[in-house]
């Protein structure tokens, strides 16, 4: 199948592309940048084909006409595997930080690979309560959201060991290869500052389409509690870095603790087999 | 090929031949050297060392001429090298290897100074063209191939470079110099030369925290006003001469509380301490002590040290390469250099 190809030869370029941005982040050799960037723009252009590709399959059932296939897992994380290597291009490349490349692009592999190795990539019918426009809406804000909050998870890492670096006093050349302190600080906060409105918004469509197809807007239901302790964590980690203007590790504990709770919300629900679940078909 | 050099250098047991040397512009060596028919020529003259390289020279005349012109004996402490050996040693000054501090990069700039002022006087021909080019050409390809040059190797550069790791870009960022002596000077300058938009000092002694200030384009600040300073400033650079801490605990958390998040850099290059130790431990506070910063240099110049060894294959590699060249020359079959990059 067309799709499958594409993906894994998608997959197979973010990985080298992870590949050269180790090696770019362990000497800064030029060319491990280019070898980055190139192998994850013709990663990004198979994938977007095998994305199209499945969307012609999907849309082949008449009744799944315009509506985006991400109702399976397949379809979810290879979604966010390229909303997080599209971001990573738009965000740091272009401001010249593709040395956290080593930092993000393995969330971008991870997510694919998890797709392409684990999860079923076939298509079917769409279950009836699913055909509504907002499947374009409320999965695809959020996916969007989760995508851009692993970009900010990847600075984290590379913020906390910046910072142990430099309390350490005995700083590396790693330290000197890494963004700032002060850059990778407000990168950090200006994701997430970003990004959790856009997590709110989805998470109040996902309200109005269950308002309108359940009756009742909020349930309680695993997935919808994860979400709203994932935003909490998020809301928190905003508010002590800008609110109360604090600096250090415990802000990026924070943070790094939501997209933790952010993870269980995505995996974790389906355990619970709420309505939710991707196996479920809701 | 009859290449001669002579060198003075901070190797020598004396100074007094190198300071006599440095105080003539090589240009009058130069010239002096083409009125008494030595056709090739350069000298490289910096306050480390003095190095003349000639082509078909006699070292006797050569000598005079320069002891004639420093008006001192010049013989005894004089490095004497001839064709290749003369060679090698240019290329490994060029790469920094003889240079007090290992793997400089100044030296580079100063071997070029050397070769232009030789050229414009009409005193280089193919061979010494050919090899100052080369001398540029290994000085560059060794800093780049080899880690010789990596790492600052002063205290004052490694203090900026930190302070680039936590800020970023220095400009638009504010200093705040805590005493007015010539350590606290020595930090405002590169301070200054990194773009740092504004430097207030403050010193027990106003007239003295006023005079360090203009030279600096700075803002003098009253002793007692510093705490309220200390809200605005990103590096803070102690070297007073208290006898107890001048920046306690308490008044690091009460301005870091007022700051809005921002990272405060502090330096303490006094003794003894200015700064209380435990203000370290403060989130988004980093402060360094003058040990700190000279244990960062010594593990730059250990680690410059290392590469030595691999700087020194380059430099033999390309001076047999250059001794082949020179000797086709007289063969009538030239060797072709391959094309160096440095000009």
């Amino acid at each position: 199948m067309m799709q499958t190809v594409l993906s894994w030869g998608a997959l197979f370029l973010y990985a080298a592309a992870c590949a050269a941005a180790f090696g770019y982040l362990l000497n800064k050799a030029e060319g491990a940048r280019k070898a980055m960037l190139t192998m994850l723009g013709t990663g990004l252009v198979l994938h977007l084909a095998a994305f199209a590709a499945r969307l012609a399959a999907f849309w082949a059932y008449p009744e799944n006409r315009w509506f985006m296939p991400v109702n399976s897992f397949f379809g979810a994380l290879s979604y966010m595997a390229l909303a997080l290597a599209f971001a990573f291009f738009v965000i740091e490349a272009r401001k010249k930080l593709g040395i956290l490349g080593a930092f993000i692009l393995p969330f971008v592999a991870g997510s694919l690979g998890l797709a392409v190795m684990k999860a079923d990539p076939s298509v079917g019918p769409l279950a009836p309560q699913l055909r509504s426009y907002w499947l374009n809406i409320h999965p695809m804000i959020l996916m969007t959201a989760y995508a851009a909050f692993a970009n900010a998870f990847g600075v984290c890492l590379a913020l906390l060991i910046q910072e142990r670096q430099l309390k350490s006093r005995k700083p590396s050349e790693l330290c000197y290869r890494l963004p700032s302190l002060d850059a990778l600080d407000s990168l950090n906060g200006r994701i997430i500052a970003f990004t959790l409105p856009l997590l709110l918004i989805g998470l109040g469509m996902g309200a109005v389409w269950a308002h309108e197809i359940w009756g009742r807007p909020w349930s309680w239901d695993p997935k919808e509690t994860m979400a709203l302790i994932t935003a909490a964590f998020y809301g928190e980690f905003l508010w002590l870095r800008y609110g109360s203007g604090q600096r250090g590790r415990t802000p990026v504990y924070v943070s790094m603790a939501g997209f933790a709770c952010l993870l269980v919300t995505f995996f974790g629900a389906e355990l619970s087999s709420g309505r939710h679940g991707f196996m479920g078909g809701k | 090929m009859k290449l001669l050099s002579l060198s003075w250098s901070h190797r020598a047991r004396s100074s007094a031949a190198r300071e006599a040397l440095a105080a003539v512009p090589v240009e009058r060596v130069l010239a002096e050297l083409k009125a008494r028919g030595v056709a090739e020529a350069a000298a490289l003259s910096t306050c480390n060392r003095f190095e003349l390289y000639t082509v078909a020279a006699r070292r006797d005349s050569v000598l005079g001429a320069l002891e004639e012109l420093a008006g001192a004996p010049l013989a005894e402490h004089a490095e004497q090298r001839e064709d290749e050996n003369a060679v090698g040693h240019l290329f490994s000054v060029a790469s920094g290897l003889d240079s007090l501090v290992v793997g400089e990069s100044e030296i580079l700039g100063q071997v070029k100074t050397g070769y232009e002022a030789a050229k414009a006087l009409g005193m280089t021909g193919k061979r010494l063209n050919v090899l100052f080019q080369r001398a540029l050409y290994v000085g560059k390809k060794v800093r780049t191939e080899t880690a010789v040059g990596e790492g600052c190797s002063s205290v004052p550069s490694v203090a900026v470079q930190l302070a680039e790791t936590i800020f970023g870009r220095l400009d638009g960022k504010s200093a705040l110099i805590l005493g007015a002596g010539a350590m606290a000077e020595l930090a405002a300058k590169h301070l200054a030369a990194r773009g740092a938009s504004r430097l207030a000092v403050a010193n027990r002694t106003w007239e003295r925290a006023y005079q360090l200030a203009a030279r600096y384009q700075g803002e003098a600040v009253r002793w007692e006003d510093f705490p309220a300073e200390l809200e605005r400033a990103d590096v803070v650079i102690a070297s007073t001469g208290a006898p107890s801490a001048v920046l306690t605990r308490d008044l690091v958390e009460s301005a870091v509380r007022r700051r809005g998040g921002r990272s405060l850099f502090l330096i303490d290059i006094a003794m003894p301490r200015d700064i209380e130790e435990s203000v370290h431990a403060i989130d988004g506070v980093y402060l360094y002590r003058l040990e700190d910063l000279e244990a960062i240099v010594a593990k730059n110049m250990a680690s410059r040290a290392e590469a030595v060894a691999a700087a020194r294959r380059v430099v033999e590699a390309k001076t047999s390469e250059f001794g082949a060249w020179a000797r086709s020359l007289s063969t009538g079959k030239e060797l072709s250099l391959k094309h160096s990059e440095a000009a």
